[in-house]
C-alpha cells in the first residue's frame, strides 16, 4: 500500500518530484566529486612529490656561482640530506616557436635543463623520470595543454643565427613549476643539446636545490641559509610553497564544487520544505480520517517522510554512482598536472560520508518540518485549512483604505506581505542567484579596469617599462634614462629600482626584503593606511609583508643599508598582488648589489599615440619589455581573467537555470493551491489577464526585492567575500567597480525568469478555467 | 415584460473518465423576465447547479444558445464575459467563497474597486449601505474566520450587489445555514427582488422556494415542469400557504 500511496503521490507532483530529485542528486553528485578531488588532489601531490623526490628548499639565482661554497655549506649543515645546483638556460619566448608563432607574448620563463641526477625529476605522463636523446625535447604540460602539443611535434629555437629544432618525446610533469600561476617552465634536453644552448643562445640561471633530513625544520634551514653567504639575489622558495601552489586552482575549484551543491541542497530543502507543507495542506482531510480511524500520528507522518527519504536516497546513491563516470571529467586536470596516486579504499567512503551527510540532511528538515505537525490538532487543520507556513497572517493592509493601487496589483502585494514565509524559498532562490551572477561580474569588472593596477603596487601611467636583471642592466638602465629624458614626447617619468635589503625579523634573524626606490609622488598609488615615505627614514609596506612581520603605520623597521643598520619608520601600507604580495617603498638609494629589476613608468604628451611610443622603446631596448596599462594588466592576470569569465558565463547560466527551474515549479504550484481563490475571483468577474496580473506582481515583487538585497548582498558580503580571499595574495580592500550598464543588463537577463513564472501561470490558470 | 435572459435549446455534455459522452442539460428552454424571482428545483444530480453555470455564462455550453439581455452570450470572449459577471451579474453560492486574506469590507468592495463603477470612497459608503441593510455593518473590518456562516451569507449577497446587477443567481444560498439564518436570508433577497433585481435560485427547500414568483423542476437535465406562485408580497403574502401549494405541486411530480 504504501509503494501505491507513493507512486500516486509521484504521479500528482510529478514536475516538482523530478526537480527535486534532480537537485539532491546533482548534490550529491557534486559533493561526491569534490570530496574525491579533494582526496585525489593530496593524494597525488603526495605521489608526485615522492616521485620527483621535491627538494625543500630552493634558491634562483642569476649570475656568478661558486659552486664549492654551496658544497661546504651543505655539508657542514647538519640539516642538509642532500643538494644540488641546476643550472638553467633562459631563452626569451620571442626566441621559442611551437608551431608558426614564437612565444614573445607569453608571460612564461622558459627555462631549458638536463634530467637531474639526485632529486627534483622531471616526471613524464606515467610519472617515470624522463630521459630525452639528442634533438628530442619533454615540454611541460602546460603547453600541451595550452598549445595542443603532441608527441612528435616540432619545437624551434631560433636566436639570430643559431636554429635548433626538436621533436616532442615527452611531456613534463614539474613538481616546483606545474602550475599554470608559476611563471617558470622547465623542459627537458639531452647533455649535447644542452650545451649547445647553453653556448649559444639564452642567459644562464641557476636553482640551489636542498633536500633535507627532516622536512618539518624548512624555516630553521631558511634562517641558516640567510645568515650564509650564498647567493640570496634571486626568489626563495620551499616544498611548503610548492605544494601550496599546485593545490590552488583544483583546491579552489573543488571547494567551489562543494559550495555549489550545498547551496543546490539548500534550495532542494527549501522546495521540500514548501512541497510538503503544500502537500499535508492538501490532504489535511485525510489526515484528519486517518488520525479518527486510529491510525497513529507517527504512522502518518512515516507517509509523508517515506517519500522524501525514498527521493533522497535514491538520488544520493544514484549520485554517488554518477560520480565515479564523471570523476575523470573533474580530476582531469589533476591527472594531467600531477598523475593518479595508487588507489586507495579512503577516497570512496569519504565521498560516501559527504554523501551521507547531504542525506542525513534532507531527512533532517524533513522531521523538522514535521515536527510542525505535532502541534495542531486535526480539528484546527480542517478548520483552517493550513498548517502555518503558507497561512495567511493578518496585517494591516486593506483594500478599502488603498487608493493608488489597482486591485489585481494590490492582491498581488498583499499577498507577497501576507505569506512571506512561503515565499521565503523564492526569495533565497533569487538573492543566491543575483549573488552569484554579480560578484563575479563585478570582480571581472574590476580586475579589468586600469585601476587595478593600485592592487599591483603601481601607480597608474601611460607606458611601464620593465628591466630584468642581466649583466649590462645598469648601463642599459642609464641609457633608458637619458632616452627618457630627452624624448619630447614624454609628459612625465618616474624610474624606480627595486633592489634586495637585509631586513631585520622579530626573532633578530635577517630576511630579505624587495624594497622599490625612487620618486613615488609622480604616478601615486593608493594606500590602505597611511600614506608614501617621503622622508628618507620612512618605508611603505605591501599589505602582505606587513601581516607577515607584524607591522602597522607608525612601528618601526630596521633595514640594513649599505652595511649600516637603519631604523626605518612604516609610512603606510599598500595592496599588491605581484611578487607574491611581498614588497616595500622607501626613497633610499638602492642596493647596486642586490637589483632585482629596474621600471620606468612614463606618460606622454596629449596627442601622442601610446602604441607608436611603445614599439618605439620596444625596438630601441630589446629585451626589456614594454607595455601600457592595459598590457601589463593583461600579461600578468590575463590568465585569471579569462577564466573568471568562464565562472561569471558559468554562474549566470547556473542562476538563471535555477531560477527559471524554480520561479516556474514554485507558481505551478501555488496556482495550483491557490485555486479556490482563483475561482472565486473568476466567478466575480475578475478577467484571465487581471488574475495574471496578480501573480507576475508577486513574482516580480519578490524578484525585484530578491535582486535589490542579492546586490546588496554582492556589495557587502561579496566584496568582503574577494578581499579574503584575494587578501591571500596581497589584497586586502578590493573594492568593487560596478558597471552599471552590465548590472543593469542583468537584471532584465535575471527577469527572463519571470518569463517562465508567466508561462507557468497563463498555463496554470488557463487550466482551472476549465475545471470551474 | 422585459426578457432579460433566455436559454434556447441549450443542452451540456461531459466527456467520462471512460471517455463516454455524458449529457447533463438536454434540450433547455428557458426565458426570465426582468424583476422576476425564480426558483429551480429537482432531486440530486438533475443538473440544477450546471443549468445555472450555463447560463449565466460561467461554464460553457455544448449546444443551444443563451442571450443576455438580448445579446448572445454563448459566443462572447472570456473577456467579455468577465466584464458581464463584472458588471451585470451577482453570484451567491452555498459555500461562501469569501477571499481569506481580505476582510469582509474588502470582499466587498473589490468587484467594484475592480470595474471602477465610481471612486472609491463612493463605493466605500455604498458597501457600509449594503451592510446595514443587511445588519453587518458593525463587521465591517472582521477577518472573515471571525463570523458566523450566516454573516458571511450576508457578506456574500453585499458583494454579489455592489455593482448594481440586473441579475442575481444564486446556487443553494442557505443550503450551509440554520432555519432562522435561512429565513432571515431570505426576507433579504426577497426585498431586493422587489427592488427590481432578478433573482435565478437553485434550491432543495420548500421555505427559500415559496418566496419565488415562478418555481421550475428539473429532472434528469430537463425541465419538466412549471410551476407559478405569483409574486410575494411581504406581510401580505401567507408563507405557509404558498409552502403547502407548493409541497402539493411537488407533490404531484413525485418530489
Amino acid at each position: 500500500m504504501l509503494a501505491r500511496m507513493l507512486k500516486n503521490d509521484f504521479l500528482r507532483k510529478k514536475g516538482i518530484s523530478v526537480a527535486l530529485f534532480i537537485f539532491i542528486l546533482l548534490a550529491a553528485l557534486l559533493v561526491s566529486s569534490g570530496a574525491k578531488m579533494i582526496m585525489e588532489l593530496v593524494g597525488s601531490i603526495n605521489y608526485l612529490f615522492s616521485e620527483a623526490r621535491t627538494p625543500h628548499f630552493v634558491q634562483m639565482h642569476a649570475g656568478e656561482l661558486d659552486r664549492e661554497k654551496i658544497s661546504r655549506f651543505a655539508k657542514e649543515s647538519a640539516l642538509v640530506e642532500s643538494h644540488q645546483v641546476v643550472e638553467m638556460v633562459n631563452i626569451d619566448g620571442s626566441n621559442i616557436y611551437m608551431g608558426a608563432e614564437s612565444e614573445k607574448n607569453s608571460v612564461m620563463d622558459n627555462d631549458f635543463v638536463t634530467q637531474n641526477r639526485d632529486f627534483d625529476f622531471l616526471l613524464n605522463l606515467h610519472s617515470e623520470i624522463i630521459r630525452v636523446g639528442d634533438g628530442e625535447i619533454a615540454v611541460p604540460v602546460y603547453y600541451m595543454q595550452q598549445r595542443n602539443l603532441r608527441l612528435g611535434d616540432k619545437i624551434r629555437i631560433a636566436d639570430g643565427t643559431f636554429t635548433k629544432e626538436f621533436t616532442i618525446t615527452d611531456f613534463v610533469r614539474d613538481a616546483q613549476m606545474n602550475p599554470s600561476i608559476v611563471h617558470s617552465k622547465r623542459f627537458v634536453v639531452s647533455e649535447g643539446d644542452f650545451q649547445l644552448l647553453r653556448h649559444d643562445t639564452g642567459e644562464r640561471e641557476y636553482l640551489i636545490e636542498f633536500r633535507l633530513n627532516d622536512p618539518g625544520a624548512i624555516s630553521t634551514f631558511a634562517s641558516e641559509y640567510q645568515a650564509s653567504d650564498l647567493p640570496k639575489q634571486g626568489p626563495m622558495v620551499d616544498y611548503n610553497l610548492f605544494k601550496m601552489l599546485n593545490a590552488l586552482t583544483d583546491g579552489v575549484v573543488a571547494a567551489v564544487i562543494i559550495l555549489v551543491s550545498l547551496i543546490l541542497n539548500v534550495i532542494a530543502i527549501l522546495c521540500i520544505r514548501f512541497t510538503m507543507l503544500a502537500t499535508i495542506e492538501e490532504d489535511y482531510r485525510e489526515i484528519s480520517v486517518m488520525k479518527a480511524i486510529g491510525i497513529s500520528q507517527r504512522d502518518i507522518k512515516r507517509l509523508y517522510m517515506m517519500k522524501y527519504v525514498v527521493m533522497a536516497a535514491l538520488a544520493g546513491v544514484i549520485g554517488y554512482f554518477l560520480s565515479f563516470i564523471v570523476q575523470r571529467f573533474f580530476m582531469a586536470n589533476i591527472m594531467l598536472y600531477m598523475g593518479t596516486a595508487p588507489r586507495t579504499l579512503l577516497q570512496p567512503i569519504v565521498a560516501l560520508l559527504f554523501v551521507g551527510v547531504i542525506f542525513a540532511m534532507v531527512v533532517f528538515f524533513c522531521r523538522l518540518v514535521l515536527r510542525r505537525f505535532n502541534h495542531i490538532s486535526a480539528v484546527e487543520a480542517l478548520r483552517s485549512g493550513n498548517l502555518g507556513e503558507t497561512r495567511i497572517s493578518r496585517n494591516r493592509l486593506r483594500l478599502s483604505s488603498s487608493r493608488w493601487f489597482s486591485v489585481p496589483v494590490f492582491l498581488g502585494l498583499k499577498d507577497v506581505v501576507q505569506r512571506l514565509k512561503m515565499f521565503r524559498l523564492l526569495l533565497f532562490v533569487f538573492i543566491v542567484s543575483s549573488f552569484i551572477i554579480i560578484v563575479p561580474v563585478n570582480f571581472l569588472n574590476t580586475i579589468q579596469a586600469p585601476s587595478f593596477v593600485s592592487y599591483m603596487g603601481v601607480g597608474q601611467s601611460d607606458i611601464r617599462i620593465d628591466l630584468r636583471h642581466s649583466e649590462d642592466v645598469e648601463e642599459r638602465y642609464r641609457e633608458l634614462l637619458e632616452y627618457v629624458q630627452a624624448d619630447q614626447d614624454a609628459a612625465a617619468y618616474s624610474p624606480l629600482v627595486t633592489s634586495q635589503f637585509k631586513v631585520l625579523n622579530s626573532e633578530g634573524a635577517l630576511d630579505n626584503l624587495s624594497v622599490e626606490t625612487g620618486d613615488f609622488t609622480i604616478f601615486p598609488l593608493d594606500y590602505t593606511e597611511g600614506a608614501a615615505p617621503n622622508r628618507e627614514n620612512e618605508l611603505a609596506l605591501s599589505y602582505a609583508n606587513s601581516k607577515e612581520m607584524g607591522k602597522k603605520t607608525g612601528d618601526t623597521v630596521v633595514l640594513i643599508v649599505n652595511g649600516q643598520k637603519k631604523t626605518m619608520t612604516v609610512s603606510g601600507v599598500y595592496q599588491d598582488v605581484t611578487n607574491g604580495g611581498r614588497t616595500a617603498k622607501a626613497l633610499l638609494p638602492y642596493n647596486k648589489e642586490a637589483v632585482l629589476w629596474y621600471v620606468v613608468s612614463l606618460d606622454v604628451k596629449d596627442g601622442v599615440k601610446i602604441a607608436d611610443k611603445i614599439s618605439e622603446y620596444e625596438q630601441a631596448f630589446y629585451p626589456a619589455k614594454v607595455t601600457d596599462l592595459q598590457g601589463y594588466l593583461h600579461q600578468t592576470l590575463g590568465g585569471t581573467i579569462s577564466q573568471l569569465k568562464l565562472v561569471t558565463v558559468l554562474a549566470l547560466a547556473i542562476a538563471v537555470c535555477v531560477s527559471i527551474l524554480i520561479t516556474s515549479l514554485f507558481l505551478k504550484m501555488l496556482i495550483s493551491k491557490d485555486n479556490g481563490q482563483i475561482a472565486i475571483l473568476r466567478s466575480l468577474g475578475f478577467a484571465l489577464s487581471r488574475i495574471k496580473l496578480q501573480y507576475v506582481t508577486m513574482s516580480l515583487t519578490v524578484l525585484v526585492t530578491g535582486i535589490l538585497l542579492g546586490t546588496v548582498l554582492s556589495n557587502t558580503v561579496g566584496q568582503m567575500l574577494i578581499s579574503g580571499i584575494m587578501s591571500f595574495f596581497g589584497a586586502s580592500k578590493i573594492a568593487f567597480i560596478v558597471n552599471p550598464v552590465q548590472a543593469y543588463l542583468l537584471c532584465p537577463v535575471d527577469g527572463h525568469t519571470d518569463d517562465a513564472g508567466k508561462h507557468s501561470i497563463h498555463e496554470r490558470i488557463q487550466h482551472i478555467q476549465d475545471d470551474c | 415584460m422585459v426578457t432579460i435572459l433566455e436559454a434556447r435549446d441549450v443542452n451540456k455534455t461531459y466527456v467520462t473518465a471512460r471517455n463516454e459522452q455524458s449529457s447533463i442539460l438536454k434540450d433547455i428552454n428557458l426565458q426570465l423576465d426582468k424583476g422576476e424571482f425564480v426558483s429551480v428545483m429537482g432531486p440530486s444530480g438533475s443538473g440544477k447547479s450546471t443549468l445555472l453555470y450555463s447560463i449565466s455564462g460561467m461554464d460553457q455550453v455544448s449546444g443551444g444558445k443563451v442571450y443576455f439581455g438580448g445579446k448572445e452570450i454563448t459566443s462572447c470572449s472570456e473577456k467579455a464575459l468577465a466584464q458581464l459577471r463584472l458588471t451585470k451579474m451577482g453570484f451567491i453560492f452555498q459555500h461562501i467563497h469569501l477571499l481569506k486574506n481580505l476582510n469582509i469590507l474588502d470582499n466587498i468592495v473589490l468587484s467594484a474597486y475592480l470595474a471602477k463603477s465610481s471612486s472609491r470612497e463612493a463605493i466605500n459608503r455604498r458597501a457600509v449601505g449594503l451592510m446595514k441593510k443587511v445588519g453587518i455593518e458593525e463587521l465591517s473590518g472582521h477577518n472573515i474566520t471571525q463570523v458566523s456562516g450566516g454573516q458571511l451569507q450576508r457578506a456574500a449577497i453585499c458583494r454579489a450587489l455592489i455593482n448594481n446587477p440586473d441579475i442575481l443567481f444564486g446556487d443553494e444560498p442557505t443550503g450551509a445555514l440554520n432555519s432562522r439564518s435561512t429565513q432571515e436570508i431570505m426576507e433579504i433577497l426577497a426585498d431586493i427582488n422587489a427592488a427590481g433585481t432578478t433573482i435565478l435560485l437553485v434550491t432543495h427547500d420548500v421555505k427559500v422556494a415559496a418566496r419565488s414568483e415562478r418555481v421550475l423542476f428539473m429532472v434528469d437535465g430537463r425541465l419538466v415542469a412549471n410551476y407559478s406562485l405569483g409574486k410575494y408580497a411581504k406581510g401580505k403574502d401567507d408563507l405557509k400557504q404558498r409552502e403547502s401549494k407548493l409541497n402539493q405541486w411537488l407533490g404531484e411530480m413525485g418530489f
